[in-house]
Order: C-alpha cells, then sequence, then structure tokens
C-alpha cells in the first residue's frame, strides 16, 4: 500500500516536472530562474530517478542570458554533486565553463560553489566506485578549474578576489594532511593507488597556494574587505593545519606593523580589530599552544593589557602562560617601550626585507648558554654590554684585513636595525648557526652558502624566492595538465605578466627602501646603543620667540629669492610657498609679505592675488592643508581676506609712490576686477576714491566694470555707482548717469530694480518743501530748491524712461504731489523722452501709457495733456488715445484744452459741443484749435469730422447764453482770414445754409456783408438771401433789418427790384437811405410800364417823391443790439503778413459809402 | 545586486533594530532583525532592575507584562508604544546566533554588537562559502538617535543596493557614506 502511494506521488511529482521543464523553456528571465528552482528542488529530493534523463535540460541552461538562471543552474551543479555524486563528470566541465562567465555575479556564484564541488570531488573520488577514465576526466578538469581561480586572484573585481580566496582556502585545506582532527576530510583520506593523482604534488601545490594566499595577504594595494577575508582564511588554515601557525602569525605581526597605505582611518579601525578577533580566536584554539609567546606579544602590541589577554585565554592555557611570563618578564617590557620606535620605523621599511648581512658585522659570539634557545639567545643581544664585547672580539680576532669580494657584491643596508623584529631574527639566525654543527668556524665571516642556509629557515619570504614559489606553484599546476595545451599558453602568458607586474612591484619596493637606510655599516652599531633615547627625552622645544624668528627670516630668504626662483622654474612653487606662509602664519609673516608685495606691485600683483586666493580659500573653508596649517592665531578669516584686500587697494592708491603712480590704474583695475570676491569694505573704498579729484573716474570706471563684469553681486555695487547721478560736479554726474544708463540696459533684473528704486527715490525728492540732504550736504545750511536741483533728481528717471516706460506712472505720482516749480521743471525735462517715444504711441498707445491714462493720478493732468500733446504733434491721435481722452475728459479733466490735442480724433458732435469753451480759450490756443478743425498746418492729410462750413453754420448758432458774442465774433473772423479754405463756394454755402434757419442767427447779417466784402461776385446770391428775409419780414428784426438795409445799399442799384417787394413801412425806412431811395427809382424807370402800374402804389407814391424831403436818418442801434461792425483791424489776431479781407473793403464803387450801423 | 537580503541587528531586538526594521520594510527592503544579547533587556522601574524576558517570548506579552506592571510608566517612557509598534511588525523578538538564514548584509548599531556577530561567525566554520558583509554604524539606545540611525541605514541600504556589484563597490560606498554621516564605520566580511 504505501508502495503504491509512493509510486502515485512519484509519478505525479514526474508530471509535475515535466510540465516545469516545458513551462521553463517557454518563460523568460525571472520566471524561467523561479521553475528552475522549483525543478532542481523536485528533481533533487522526490525523483532522483529523473535526474539522468533531464539532467542535459537543466544543464543547457548554462548558456542562459539571464543571471538569475545561470546562478540556478549553478546551485543545481552545487547541490548534486553533494547528493549525487555519481554525476560529477556531467556537470564539472559546465561549472568550468560559468567560472569563466561574462557576467562578475555569475563567475562569483561559480567561485563559490566550486569549493564545494571540489570537495565533493575529492571525496567521490575516495569512494573509488566510478570508473577510472571517469575520474581521471574530472580530475583533469578540475584541476583546470583550480588554476582558473586561482589567477583570479588578481582580478579587477574585488568580489572575485574575495570568491577565489575562499576557494583557495578550501583547497589548502583539502590538499594537506590533517594533524589529528580525524573527521575532516583531508590528504590522508585520498587513496594511494590513484596514477593521476599524486598526493606529494599536491601538498606541495597547497603550500605554494598558501605562500600565494600571505603575498596576497601582506600586498600593499588589497581592499580592506579582501584584507580582512585574507586574514580569515589564514588564521582558519592556522588553526586546522598547525603546520602554518608560525607562518600565519608572523604575517599577522607583519601586517599589523605595515597595513596597506590605501586604507582610510575606519577602515584601519576595522582591520585592526578584525586582526584582535582573529588573534583572540586563535589564542584560544589548542593548536596555537606553541606559539603563545608570540600570539602574547602581538595582543600586547595591539593594545591589550595583560588581563585582558589573560581573560580571554581558556583556564588550561593561562597557568602555562604565568608560568611563562616569569620567565619572559624583561623582554617583555622592554619591548613594549620599544614598540613605539618600531612602529615608526616599520611604516617606512618593509619588515619583510632581508637582513641576513648583518651577520658580516656581528659574527656570532661563541656564548654557548647551557641549552641555547631563541629566547635566551635574544636576551643576550639585547644587552649593551654583550653586544659591545661581541663587536671588539669580532674586530680583534675576526676581521679580515681586506674587505671579501663578495661581502662587497651582496652587502645591503640593514634597514630596520636595532628593532626588536631585527633582533629576534638576529637570535634566530644565531640559533641556527649555533645548531649547525657542520659549521667549522661559527665565528668566522660567513661564506656564502651558509648565508643561504640561513635564509632557506627564516620564515619570511625573500624577494626572490618569493618569485619561485609563485611560479613554481603555476608551473606545478600547468604541468599537470600538459595535454591542455592552448589552455595552458593563456595561463603561461597570464603568469607573465603577472610576474612582471610582481618584478616591477619589488623594484620599486627596493627603490623605496634605499634612501631611507644610511649605507654606512656603523650606523647600526650606533642605533643600537642609543636606540631607547626618545626624541621627546633628547630634545628641548625651541622657544617660541626663537622659533618665530626663525620662521620670519627663512620667509624674508624666500621672499627675496624671487629672481632665482624664476631662474630655476619654480616660481610657481614659490609663490603657492609665499601664499601659504602668509595666509596660515603670524602677522608679522603678513605684513612682511605685504610689504614685499608693495615694493614692486606691478610685477608682484599676481602674487598678490594668489595670497587672496588663498585667503578666500580659507574664508569659504576650501583650504586642503592639513589641521597643523592651518591658522589658529587669528580665527576670523573672512576679516583676513578683507583686511588684506583692502590694504592691497588702499595701500596702492594712497601710497604716492611715483613708481606705483603709473600703474596705478592698471593694478587697481586687476585686483578688483580678479579678486575672488569685492568686500563691502572695498566697494566703500571705491566710492569714496570717486571724491577724490584724480582717480574720481577711474573709480566710477572700475564701479561700472564691476557691475558689469561680476553679475553675480552687481547689485551690492550698482548702489555705489547710482549715489553718483546727484554729485555736485557734473562732469561725474554725466559719467556716471551714461554708465548706469549702460548698465541698466545689458544688466539682470536684481540690478534694475536696484536703479529703479534709486530712480524714484530721487524723483520723489522734488515733491519735498526743501532739498534732502543728500543734495546739500556739501553746501552749507538749507539749501532752497532750484532749477538745477530738480533737474538733477529728474536726470536719472528720465534717462531711463526711454528705456523702461512704466516709470512714467511714477513721475506722474510725485508730478501730482509737486510744486508748480517742480512741475515745471518735471514738464520741461520729461519733453525729451516723451518725443521720442511719441512715433511709436501715436499708432499704439504702450502698456505703460495706458495705465497713466486709465489712472491719472491726482494732480498729474497737466502733465497727462503736455504728453497727449506731444503725442498728437507729429502724428494723428491713435483711436486709442482719443478713446482715452475722451473718458478722462468726461470723468477728471474737465479741462477742455485737453480735448485740443486730440480734436481731430473727436466725432462731430462732440466737436460742436466743446466749441463754445474752446473758443472762450486764449487767442493763440483758440487758433491753434481752427488750425487743427480746418486741417491747417496738417502734414497727415487727415480728414477733419467737421468741414469749415459746418464749422461756421455751428459758430453762429452758438447760444449766445453760452459765449459772448465777442468770442464768437473773434473765431468767426479766424474763419474769415483762411481764405484758402473759406472760398467763395463755402461761403455761400455758409450762407444758405444760414438763410434756411428758421430763427435770424444774429452774427448773419454781418457774415452776409463780410462774404460779400471778400467776394462780390455773392451779390445775386446774397440778393436771394435779402428776398428770402424780407419773407421772414426781417424788419420785424432789428439788428438783422440793419444789416439788411446795409447789404442793399452794397447791392445798389440791384437791389431795386428788392425794395419795390418792400411793404410800405419798411419801405418808407429803408428809403431813409438816400441811396437806396435812388436805386428805387431807376429801377422803377426801367421797369415796363405795365409792370410798373403792378406795383403796390406806395412803392410808385416813393418813387415820385422828390428825393429832397428825406426820411429822417435811422435810429442808432439801441444798448443790447450786436454790433453789426466788422471789427478793426486791431483786434484780429490774423498775423500782419496776410491782407485783412475784412477791413479792406473790396473796391468801393462808392467813396462815400457808410458805415454799418453802430459804427457812426 | 538588486534584492539583497538584509539583517539589522542590534542587542535586544527591540528599538534600534526594529525601528529600522520598519523603516526599510517600508521601503520595500527584504529585511530582518535580530538581537544578539543574551536576553532581552528592557529598562524597569530602577537603573539597576531592568526587565529580562528570553528572546522568542512575543512582543505581545511583555507588553501585557509591562501593562500591567505600570502602566502610566511604560507609557510614559514609551516602552509601551514601542512593543506595539513591534509587535505589528513581526510576532517576538529573535536571537541572532540562533538563526539559519543567510544574509547578503547584515548591519549592526552598535561596536560590542557588530564584535557579537563577528565572533559567532569565527566560531564556526563557513559551508556554503557565501560571503557576508558585516557594518557596525553606532547608534545610541533610546527612541530618538534609534529614529536617526534608521534614516542612516535606510539611506546606506538605498546606496547598496543601487550598486550593481556590491562585493566590489563595498569599500567605496561606506567610505563615501562615513563621509556623509560623520559617523565611524566597521566593517568586515564573512562567510556563510
Amino acid at each position: 500500500m504505501a508502495s503504491l502511494s509512493s509510486n502515485q506521488s512519484n509519478t505525479l511529482a514526474q508530471n509535475q516536472l515535466i510540465q516545469w521543464i516545458n513551462d521553463a523553456g517557454m518563460a523568460e528571465g525571472g520566471r524561467r530562474s523561479d521553475l528552475l528552482r522549483k525543478i532542481v528542488e523536485l528533481m533533487l529530493h522526490q525523483c532522483s530517478s529523473a535526474i539522468p534523463l533531464y539532467i542535459d535540460n537543466i544543464l543547457s541552461y548554462v548558456n542562459d542570458k539571464s543571471t538569475d538562471v545561470k546562478k540556478q543552474v549553478i546551485s543545481f551543479i552545487e547541490e548534486l554533486s553533494k547528493l549525487h555524486p555519481q554525476y560529477i563528470p556531467k556537470i564539472i566541465a559546465e561549472l568550468r565553463l560559468l567560472v569563466s562567465d561574462l557576467v562578475i555575479a555569475v563567475q562569483k556564484r561559480a567561485i563559490q560553489a566550486s569549493s564545494i564541488v571540489y570537495r565533493n570531488t575529492l571525496m567521490w573520488i575516495c569512494q573509488g566506485r566510478a570508473e577510472m577514465s571517469e575520474m581521471q576526466f574530472v580530475w583533469e578538469n578540475i584541476t583546470q578549474l583550480k588554476l582558473l581561480v586561482l589567477n583570479m586572484i588578481d582580478s579587477d573585481n574585488e568580489g572575485i578576489r574575495t570568491h577565489s580566496i575562499k576557494f583557495l582556502e578550501e583547497v589548502v585545506l583539502l590538499q594537506t594532511p590533517s594533524d589529528g582532527a580525524g573527521d575532516e576530510f583531508s590528504l590522508d583520506t585520498l587513496p594511494a593507488n590513484m596514477t593521476f593523482i599524486n598526493r606529494r604534488s599536491l601538498e606541495e601545490e597547497s603550500e605554494h597556494i598558501f605562500k600565494l594566499l600571505v603575498k596576497f595577504h601582506n600586498s600593499q594595494h588589497i581592499s580592506s574587505v579582501n584584507l580582512m577575508a585574507c586574514m580569515t582564511t589564514l588564521c582558519l588554515l592556522a588553526k586546522f593545519r598547525p603546520k602554518f601557525m608560525p607562518r600565519v602569525i608572523q604575517a599577522l605581526g607583519d601586517l599589523h606593523t605595515t597595513l596597506p597605505p590605501t586604507l582610510s582611518q575606519s577602515q584601519v579601525n576595522s582591520v585592526r580589530k578584525h586582526l584582535k578577533m582573529l588573534l583572540i580566536n586563535l589564542i584560544k584554539h589548542p593548536s596555537s599552544n606553541d606559539m603563545m609567546p608570540q600570539l602574547t606579544q602581538l595582543l600586547l602590541d595591539i593594545g591589550m593589557t595583560t588581563q585582558e589577554i589573560n581573560k580571554v585565554l581558556p583556564k588550561e592555557k593561562r597557568n602555562k602562560r604565568v608560568g611563562e611570563l616569569k620567565n619572559g618578564d624583561a623582554p617583555a617590557k622592554r619591548m613594549r617601550i620599544d614598540s613605539p620606535q618600531s612602529n615608526s620605523q616599520g611604516s617606512d621599511s618593509n619588515s619583510r626585507s632581508d637582513f641576513n648581512m648583518f651577520d658580516d658585522d656581528t659574527p656570532p659570539a661563541p656564548k654557548p648558554p647551557v641549552v641555547p634557545t631563541e629566547d635566551s639567545l635574544y636576551e643576550g643581544i639585547n644587552n649593551v654590554d654583550n653586544v659591545v664585547n661581541l663587536v671588539t672580539h669580532t674586530l680583534v680576532n675576526h676581521l679580515p684585513s681586506e674587505m671579501p669580494s663578495n661581502f662587497v657584491n651582496v652587502y645591503k643596508a640593514i634597514p630596520n636595525s636595532g628593532t626588536r623584529a631585527q633582533k629576534k631574527n638576529l637570535a634566530k639566525m644565531l640559533l641556527a648557526l649555533i645548531n649547525n654543527k657542520e659549521e667549522p668556524e661559527p665565528i668566522a665571516p660567513p661564506s656564502t652558502s651558509s648565508l643561504s642556509d640561513l635564509t632557506s629557515k627564516i620564515p619570511l619570504l625573500r624577494d626572490d624566492e618569493e618569485k619561485v614559489t609563485l611560479k613554481n606553484a603555476v608551473a606545478k599546476l600547468q604541468e599537470s595538465t600538459k595535454d591542455r595545451q592552448i589552455e595552458s599558453a593563456v595561463s603561461k602568458l597570464m603568469e607573465e605578466t603577472r610576474q612582471e607586474q610582481l618584478k616591477e612591484e619589488e623594484r620599486k619596493q627596493k627603490e623605496k627602501e634605499k634612501p631611507v637606510a644610511p649605507p654606512t655599516p656603523t650606523v647600526p652599531k650606533l642605533k643600537q646603543k642609543v636606540k631607547l633615547l626618545k626624541l621627546q627625552e633628547i630634545t628641548r622645544p625651541i622657544p617660541k620667540e626663537i622659533k618665530e624668528r626663525l620662521i620670519t627670516q627663512a620667509v624674508s630668504r624666500i621672499l627675496n629669492a624671487e629672481t632665482e626662483s624664476a631662474i630655476g622654474g619654480v616660481a610657481h612653487m614659490r609663490a603657492k610657498f609665499i601664499t601659504i606662509f602668509a595666509s596660515s602664519y603670524t602677522p608679522e609673516l603678513r605684513d612682511l609679505v605685504l610689504n614685499h608685495i608693495l615694493e614692486d606691485p606691478a610685477n608682484r600683483i599676481d602674487l598678490a592675488l594668489s595670497w587672496l586666493y588663498e585667503e578666500y580659500a580659507f574664508m569659504q573653508g576650501f583650504n586642503r592643508h592639513p589641521v597643523t596649517l592651518q591658522p589658529k592665531v587669528h580665527e576670523k578669516h573672512d576679516q583676513n581676506y578683507n583686511q588684506l584686500l583692502c590694504a592691497l587697494i588702499t595701500q596702492i592708491s594712497e601710497r604716492g609712490d611715483p613708481v606705483m603712480e603709473g600703474s596705478k590704474d592698471m593694478l587697481l583695475r586687476k585686483i578688483y576686477s580678479e579678486c575672488p570676491v569685492v568686500t563691502d569694505e572695498a566697494v566703500d573704498y571705491l566710492k569714496h576714491l570717486v571724491t577724490e579729484e584724480k582717480v574720481a573716474l577711474l573709480a566710477l570706471e572700475l564701479l561700472e566694470e564691476l557691475c558689469l563684469m561680476r553679475p553675480p553681486r552687481a547689485h551690492k555695487y550698482i548702489t555705489s555707482l547710482v549715489c553718483h547721478v546727484l554729485n555736485e560736479n557734473e562732469e561725474i554726474r554725466d559719467v556716471a548717469l551714461k554708465a548706469v544708463l549702460k548698465i541698466y540696459k545689458r544688466t539682470s533684473d536684481a540690478v534694475r530694480k536696484v536703479i529703479e528704486k534709486h530712480s524714484l527715490l530721487y524723483l520723489g525728492f522734488i515733491s519735498m518743501p526743501h532739498p534732502p540732504h543728500e543734495l546739500c550736504d556739501s553746501r552749507t545750511g538749507r539749501a532752497m530748491w532750484t532749477d538745477e536741483l530738480y533737474h538733477m533728481c529728474l536726470n536719472l528717471i528720465m534717462a531711463l524712461l526711454p528705456t523702461n516706460e512704466e516709470l512714467i506712472i511714477e513721475v506722474a505720482r510725485v508730478y501730482g504731489t509737486a510744486g508748480a516749480e517742480a512741475k515745471r521743471c518735471v514738464l520741461r525735462a520729461v519733453e525729451g523722452p516723451v518725443r521720442a517715444a511719441a512715433p511709436r504711441q501715436a499708432t499704439q498707445l504702450s502698456p505703460a501709457y495706458v495705465a497713466l491714462l486709465d489712472e491719472c493720478p491726482r494732480g498729474a493732468e497737466t502733465l497727462l495733456t503736455r504728453l497727449v500733446h506731444i503725442f498728437t504733434e507729429k502724428a494723428p491721435p491713435s483711436q486709442e488715445l482719443v478713446s482715452k481722452v475722451r473718458e478722462l475728459y468726461a470723468t477728471r479733466v474737465s479741462d477742455v484744452r485737453f480735448l485740443i490735442p486730440v480734436l481731430t480724433g473727436l466725432s462731430k458732435k462732440e466737436i460742436l459741443a466743446a466749441l463754445p469753451k474752446l473758443i472762450k480759450l486764449n487767442p493763440m490756443v483758440v487758433k491753434e484749435v481752427f488750425n487743427k478743425l480746418l486741417g491747417l498746418q496738417n502734414p497727415h492729410d487727415e480728414n477733419s469730422p467737421v468741414t469749415p462750413a459746418e464749422l461756421l453754420v455751428t459758430l453762429h448758432l452758438i447760444d449766445p447764453s453760452k459765449a459772448d458774442l465777442k468770442y464768437i465774433i473773434k473765431a468767426t473772423a479766424l474763419c474769415f482770414a483762411e481764405k484758402q479754405t473759406y472760398t467763395q463756394d463755402v461761403l455761400s454755402a455758409v450762407l444758405q445754409r444760414l438763410s434756411e434757419e428758421p430763427e435770424i442767427p444774429v452774427l448773419m447779417m454781418r457774415t452776409v456783408l463780410q462774404a460779400l466784402t471778400l467776394y462780390p461776385a455773392l451779390g445775386p446770391l446774397v440778393l436771394n438771401i435779402l428776398q428770402l428775409l424780407i419773407e421772414k419780414e426781417v424788419w420785424l428784426n432789428k439788428v438783422a433789418w440793419e444789416g439788411w438795409v446795409k447789404c442793399c445799399e452794397r447791392l445798389v442799384p440791384a437791389c431795386g427790384a428788392l425794395l419795390a417787394g418792400l411793404g410800405p413801412r419798411p419801405l418808407a425806412q429803408a428809403a431813409a437811405a438816400p441811396r437806396l431811395l435812388a436805386a428805387l427809382r431807376d429801377h422803377l424807370h426801367q421797369m415796363p410800364p405795365h409792370h410798373r402800374n403792378a406795383l403796390p402804389h406806395h412803392v410808385l407814391a416813393l418813387a415820385q417823391q422828390e428825393p429832397a424831403p428825406a426820411y429822417p436818418a435811422p435810429p442808432t442801434p439801441g444798448p443790447g443790439m450786436a454790433p453789426m461792425s466788422v471789427p478793426p483791424p486791431s483786434m484780429t489776431p490774423v498775423p500782419s503778413s496776410t491782407p485783412i479781407p475784412t477791413l479792406t473793403p473790396v473796391p468801393p464803387p462808392n467813396p462815400v459809402e457808410p458805415l454799418p450801423p453802430g459804427m457812426e | 545586486m538588486c534584492d539583497i537580503y538584509i539583517a539589522v541587528v542590534c542587542s535586544s531586538n527591540m528599538n534600534r533594530s526594529m525601528e529600522a526594521h520598519a523603516f526599510l520594510a517600508k521601503k520595500g527592503f527584504n529585511v530582518k532583525s535580530y538581537g544578539t544579547g543574551e536576553k532581552v533587556k528592557l529598562p524597569g522601574a530602577s537603573a539597576d532592575r531592568p526587565n529580562c524576558y528570553e528572546f522568542g517570548v512575543p512582543y505581545d506579552d511583555i507588553y501585557n507584562d509591562l501593562l500591567e506592571k505600570d502602566k502610566v510608566y511604560y507609557t510614559q517612557n514609551g516602552i509601551l508604544h514601542m512593543l506595539d509598534r513591534n509587535r505589528r511588525i513581526k510576532p517576538s523578538p529573535e536571537k541572532f546566533q540562533i538563526s539559519t538564514e543567510r544574509f547578503d548584509v547584515i548591519i549592526t548599531c552598535e561596536e560590542r554588537v557588530y564584535d557579537q556577530v563577528i565572533e559567532w561567525f569565527g566560531s564556526r566554520r563557513s559551508v556554503y562559502n557565501q560571503p557576508v558583509h558585516v557594518v557596525n554604524m553606532d547608534i545610541q539606545d533610546n527612541h530618538e538617535e534609534a529614529t536617526i540611525g534608521a534614516f542612516l541605514i535606510s539611506d546606506m541600504v538605498t546606496k547598496m543596493a543601487q550598486s550593481d556589484d556590491l562585493d566590489n563597490d563595498i569599500d567605496e560606498l561606506l567610505h563615501e557614506f562615513e563621509g556623509k554621516c560623520h559617523r565611524p564605520i566597521l566593517n568586515c566580511i564573512m562567510f556563510y
């Protein structure tokens, strides 16, 4: 039953597996890797029977695009090697492929898997169940894999390095025999019967790899993470393979003294912490028992106290340790005193360098202790007396008279002589010599063969030895893969390049060491004697004054070396020094450098500028000097900068040095334009310079340049320039004004705002009752306003106006509140800019003016009138302007004069309505109005909305209550003066029109008379009119009647017929004029008799009367009667150049013409 | 390296690690939190009598226990609030040393905790050879500092998540971050 159900579930799982495999084939990327994960899970744990069927399906994904999929394949390989090692032959090649994948993440995962697979492979081989050929195949592959990873320790990618370290750790562990701990796999487990596996060569290989790891661990360019990984690996190896313990401790000790220089502080902390942790871990481990002293020493070096070390030690070790301490108390203490020195030296020199040559100088003394140990020897050479004895003994007894030739060749200086490490090694070498019984003469200078013997016993790697071991490591690996020629060639190539790199490194290292070590052999001895002296004990600080004096002297020497440094080509270095000195040290030095610069500023200005920049860097905190160089004496860096800048400027401009005078312009300009920032004080100084006569213009120029060239702070500089538009000196004022205007046109909004603010401020002055102090500070007492002062205040804003029309509104506002004098000045000042803007305004009113007209500030009506007037001077008003003006006239400005400029734009009705008011104005203005209305002086051919005839007619129809007759008469006179306009035709039309009026206009007859005088050809028309008037019973209107009679008199004899048509009373009145009577009679005489008889009898009666007894003359017009006279010449405003037609009657037919009525 | 698996570790898995856990989880990171101490310790009525619990005792139980002991006091010092926050995130405090998860990055909030984590790694052999970056950033154990610390950790983790190859970039990344946050950073690499 149970087997049945398990069968069933097995089938289910198989089906599921097949489905997933199919799905995975269709899916992509993430989904595929998910499926793959499930497949692997199911296959490995539930249906292992399916593995041989589908393994290829999965392995085929090795070439998938997706990283995740590849990683899944790798974990499959990993798992498979563990659970079903029989498939290792199938997967091993794939794994090799994956290790050299292009994607770094895949590579890393593959390396990670490799160590597990390697272990499993070895175990599988040990089981020995597979065929020999298969095993051999796997072994070859795995060897190549090893080689691949081994080379990766030099990869560019830190992660790959980390992984390969870990892999190599595993390799070393697996390929070394274990000492005791039997449960682990080790070299011992490998069967001896495999022909292709050579246990010994494997062990050698692991030895080489271990050395490689140690070398990598101690290399200078390792990253902190890899360093720590490497440390961990080494410690682990030391724990599990105690034979490595001494070398590992040595390596860690070396690391402690020479950490890679590339590490940052916190990385150093991390590494040290890690080191401590590892050492504690090691010391706890039973396998470290033999190395207790070294480990303890290292821990002490790191900074742990004895108590702390004891605390971490396991109990059984602690006792041992205590016993040891009793013996080695003294050296331990001395070492600690010594350690700082060794540290400081260690950072310069490499403690791994060889010091075997030391034997030449101090050959080992025959001081055989009962049982010589390294420690006892060490104590021996730590004793000064012993060493002195040893050396003197050698000098006396064993020094050859000539230097051996091989000594010259092999001798190298001892870089770390006198340090603990060196002495310890010396002790070690001595011990080796003492133990070496074959050495015939331990006192004699050792031969070269003994030298090499010695070196081989020193656990430190020598340079050339390093090369050898590395080469061996790789060569061994290559040997085993002889049949794969191509690959080995590739790796050989890689190996060669690496060797070159190593050589390069070594060479560099040697070069580094050389200068450090003094070449004389006596030095090491001396050093040995004074080795415990500390700098602090043997030296005393130099007193402050002396120190400062020395500094000053040094700096002045550098300052004086100007030409020398230029010749030597280090002028810029010198400049750099000087700037650092000047900015970072005492005020005395500052003065020194400043004076140096001022001695010859023209040539040293660059130095001054670089100093300025240095100070600026301090001020801004940009400086990159170490803390010790940063100035502590004077903390306020910003003041330093400012002081220096001001000192330079003032000194240069005020020293009055004749040499400097010539280049003053250039110097000041250079400083102002090139310094990193112009402080407020420096600008103030410039402002002050404007008041100095000689440099005023230069200062203004500089200010202008500052504003233009240093836009970010221009808004600060501009105020210093703008204030000079009020300067009392006209020249300065003009220059300042021009400069401001130039800046205004080019600059940013912020600066424009400042300029505008100032212009408005100055504009505002004019509305004050007294000039403000800005205007009269140099004048005594309170000045009074003058035109000049007003103009000064207006200068700026008027200059800005063409550029920024918006300002006109402000002008208008201030104008409204200003006094009459000020208003007059504004009107005059505004004329120029507005006139310039007028042509544009005539066609399209700009928004500023629209706003102004809309707003019309209180009191500014006159200004507005003036503006509108100027706009319309040259061009007809635009519709917009007209409508604005109309609106204003209707609401705000009651003065009719406001309308004049736009008259031609108004409608007929409006003009006619305004006419009564217009004619009341000043005669000059009235003349202008008429000129406009009649289209005179009008260059634009615009059509006046009112025809001349209409104008004249309207004048006649003006209600006398609205305008005095006097004005109307004057106005009509103006019309008549324009003969060009008021031609005969026009006048006849006018007369015609007037005669059609139901009421006879007051001035009609006067006009008729004038028209007749001007154009006698109008006679027939006038007769018609007179006739019409008769029909209107003209005699009832006294004024008109008088005119009528006068007209008749003019029209003698043609008026006879008219007279004949009069009624008896009017006729009688008319006949009172003798000429009329005569005319009547003549008319009657000429009439055919039958017509004459048809006339009314009163006519006939009058005609028959004797002319002598005449009617009395018509009565003089009473008061209130309209003056019918033509105005006398003096009253006409018409220029005298034109003839006055009204007064010069047409050649009178009758010299005794009577005066018009009312003129008698 | 878009999907890094992060552990935040403090001493009691109460305040600092939980604050960061909450913050990182909210930002969508794959995160867990742990404590390394012997016991879960919370401030008690006096400094020498802390409230101690075993790891694994649910936050909820601790909450109720303290509620019973002195509701006003533990409300005032914010402990109840913290526990309330914690029980919404996960059931109970977890001890780092018994976890079987394999992380990419472990962030510790105190040097002592960092030491304990490193020691734990040092005491066992790596099986999988999978590397893990252990990073320490000192955060004081109070509410305000925990909040600030969580922000910093989030910044750091965000940077890590943005890196294409964290193993390669970690040195530089941490160095840069250290310069920005002005706190000393310790880090090393360990293997599972």
